[in-house]
């Protein structure tokens, strides 16, 4: 599981050191005054990252597999949250900090562990209550509070 | 001005009433970080930053960043506290630098003297604390002069060798280490290049002009990536928490545990002053060392009380050694002094050795309040414990998605863009991939902080000897400290290859 991460992360991290020292060159002409202009530090550093990932793919290849240890992954729970959390994201600035506050604890909490739905809600509501009057109210912060529509 | 003027201005600073409450929250939360496993003082000091900037935003530049800094540096060294508690009462360490902790601490606890481990414990890691802070007072000013005279060059070379320390000692493979600090310093050159004016790999997207946000990589790769961590590998765990019943120790176990403290601060102070090694390795140290010295070694393992008080006042001492080399000379020798560097300079306070001479209010306020912190810890530990006993029992189920909520809150807060939210939902991901292939990830937090840095010196350096490479093996300071960062480099690697066993740090 490691070896295979290892290699594509390897062949990765190459693409990644390439695209520097290409980006960085084509930085070079825009340029002028000093001897050393602002392509030189990514392109050495492009350098090193590629050598370092060819080194990483030989290890990989040399190195035997680990003890092949089972651990239970729980997916279903990450993905919820992850998606909740994405959505989150996506809707903070449209819906409000407030509501989408809301709604996501509840669902994370619920998905952790489905029980107790009135703790929840009380949590949930506390939470994105207290956070948006702390932080609005008294600090005068900026955080889209409400929908835009309102 | 003497050092003694300064040190009382900074008493006058750490004095005021906020500062006094931001120390108090910060060694609250330090202690609630360091007793719940699954977060360690990393991403709970990178968990703060943007609630701290949110809540100091109404103070003048300067003193926003003292309390900041003080409260962030609270969590630090609180955690070290905390830390003990989990590893003696339930045999899970609240983080790795506690991990030494169990092996007697928990001993003693099935005895029924979790009582004098804990207050031993509390005890050994205030004296460590106080006799750090006095090594702060007195090795600070002369440091900085030394630093003082260091030209760009030097300072290259210098922050070659933090960094290679670094990824020398950061994880199971130095090849992995190194891959990561060289993707910190390439998200570092990402932006507008400070020297000439050039946007940088930006693709002429303006969110990227500003260049990556430290704040947002460090709170999605250590405080997301530790979440997504614990909500995929759920362990259903139902421990019994050790009694407590006496808590001061005996007359025979302060006589036992006194040498083994003094030993253990000053051994994990100077450990903890080198970059790359930090309050883990220290513990471990001064846990091995007292076994070597001790006239009965077997009686380690079975519930020595020198086995807790030697790496609990080490790994606190080290924590405070830390702070040397970041307020002395501007470089974090360790993940989580990185992120306390990040923060400073969100608030455009650069430590290094101009640190005590431009900003003397930051610098002497934090190690005064370091002083006061330390004594807050003693009193919240002693009578407390069992409080904190308690936060363990926090179900995860209302802790984890909160930690999210407190992330995205925060970033959004200071980012104010939801460009950055999504950047720390993938640095989340990436950050639970890359802990979970032994992709250390501290060397990376810390060559994005050091990366513009390193950069800006290394220009310099060339720019004043007309392009010329070799100024860095010509100057014998710069050339020494490049060796070392070789040595460093190389010499576990060789050991390795002989077969031998190189002890790694891994900070969480």
């Amino acid at each position: 599981m490691t070896i295979k991460f290892d290699r594509i992360a390897a062949v990765a991290f190459l693409v990644v050191g390439v695209l520097f020292m290409v980006a960085s060159k084509q930085l070079s002409s825009t340029s002028y005054g000093s001897v050393v202009g602002p392509d030189i530090f990514p392109f050495i550093l492009g350098i090193i990252l590629v050598l370092l990932s060819i080194r990483l793919f030989f290890e990989s290849l040399t190195s035997s597999p680990g003890e092949g240890k089972k651990e239970s992954i729980q997916y279903k729970p990450f993905l919820i949250i992850l998606a909740a959390t994405l959505v989150y994201i996506l809707t903070l600035e449209i819906v409000g900090y407030v509501i989408t506050t809301f709604l996501f604890l509840c669902i994370c909490f619920q998905t952790m562990e489905r029980s107790k739905w009135v703790t929840s809600l009380i949590i949930s509501a506390a939470f994105s209550g207290v956070v948006y009057v702390l932080f609005v109210e008294v600090l005068k912060g900026t955080l889209p509070g409400w929908p835009i529509w309102f | 001005m003497s050092t003694l003027e300064y040190l009382f201005q900074g008493f006058g600073t750490a004095l005021i009433w906020y500062n006094l409450i931001f120390a108090f929250v910060g060694v609250l939360i330090g202690t609630a970080v360091g007793v719940l496993p699954g977060i360690g003082p990393m991403s709970g000091v990178a968990l703060l930053i943007p609630v701290t900037a949110s809540i100091t935003g109404g103070l003048p530049p300067e003193q926003a960043a003292t309390s900041a800094i003080i409260l962030l540096a609270g969590v630090y060294y609180g955690a070290m506290y905390g830390g003990s508690t989990t590893s003696i009462l339930l045999n899970t360490p609240g983080e790795s630098s506690s991990v030494v902790t169990t092996l007697d601490g928990y001993q003693m606890a099935k005895k029924g003297r979790a009582g004098s481990a804990l207050s031993i414990a509390a005890i050994g890691s205030f004296v460590a604390g106080i006799v750090t802070i006095v090594a702060l007072i007195v090795l600070a000013k002369p440091l900085s002069n030394v630093a003082l005279k260091f030209g760009p060059a030097e300072y290259f070379s210098l922050m070659l060798l933090g960094l290679g320390a670094v990824s020398g000692l950061a994880g199971k493979s130095v090849t992995k280490a190194l891959i990561m600090t060289v993707c910190g310093l390439l998200l570092g050159t990402i932006g507008i290049d400070n020297v000439s004016g050039i946007a940088r790999f930006t693709f002429d997207v303006p969110w990227l002009y500003q260049g990556i946000e430290f704040l947002t990589i460090a709170v999605g790769l250590f405080a997301l990536g530790e979440v997504f961590k614990t909500i995929l590998e759920k362990e259903e765990e139902d421990m019994e928490i050790a009694r407590i019943n006496n808590l001061l120790p005996s007359k025979e176990e302060f006589k036992e545990s006194a040498g083994p403290i003094a030993r253990g601060s000053i051994l994990g102070f100077f450990v903890g002053i080198l970059p790359g090694a930090g309050a883990t390795l220290a513990s471990f140290f001064s846990y091995i060392l007292e076994k070597k010295i001790s006239k009965n070694p077997s009686k380690f393992g079975t519930g020595a009380i020198a086995g807790v008080a030697a790496p609990e006042s080490a790994n606190n001492a080290a924590s405070g050694g830390a702070m040397i080399p970041l307020l002395t000379l501007g470089i974090p020798g360790s993940g989580t002094t990185a992120i306390l560097m990040g923060a400073l300079m969100m608030y455009n306070v650069q430590p290094g050795p101009l640190l005590f001479e431009d900003h003397p209010q930051v610098a002497w306020g934090l190690i005064a309040s370091m002083f006061i912190g330390n004594i807050m810890l003693l009193i919240l530990n002693l009578p407390l414990v069992k409080v904190f006993a308690k936060i363990i029992q926090t179900p995860k189920k209302y802790l984890l998605p909160m930690i999210i909520a407190i992330s995205i809150f925060g970033v959004y807060a200071v980012q104010v863009s939801t460009n950055d939210l999504l950047l720390l939902l993938a640095c989340g991901i990436l950050g639970y991939f890359f802990s979970k292939h032994d992709y250390p990830i501290a060397p990376l937090v810390l060559g994005l902080v050091l990366g513009p840095m390193i950069e800006n010196n290394l220009r310099r350096a060339l720019t004043i000897s007309n392009g010329e490479y070799s100024v860095f093996v010509t100057r014998p300071i710069s050339l020494a400290f490049l060796l070392i960062t070789v040595l460093w480099l190389v010499v576990p690697f060789l050991m390795k290859k002989r077969g031998k066993e190189v002890v790694i740090n891994i900070e969480g």
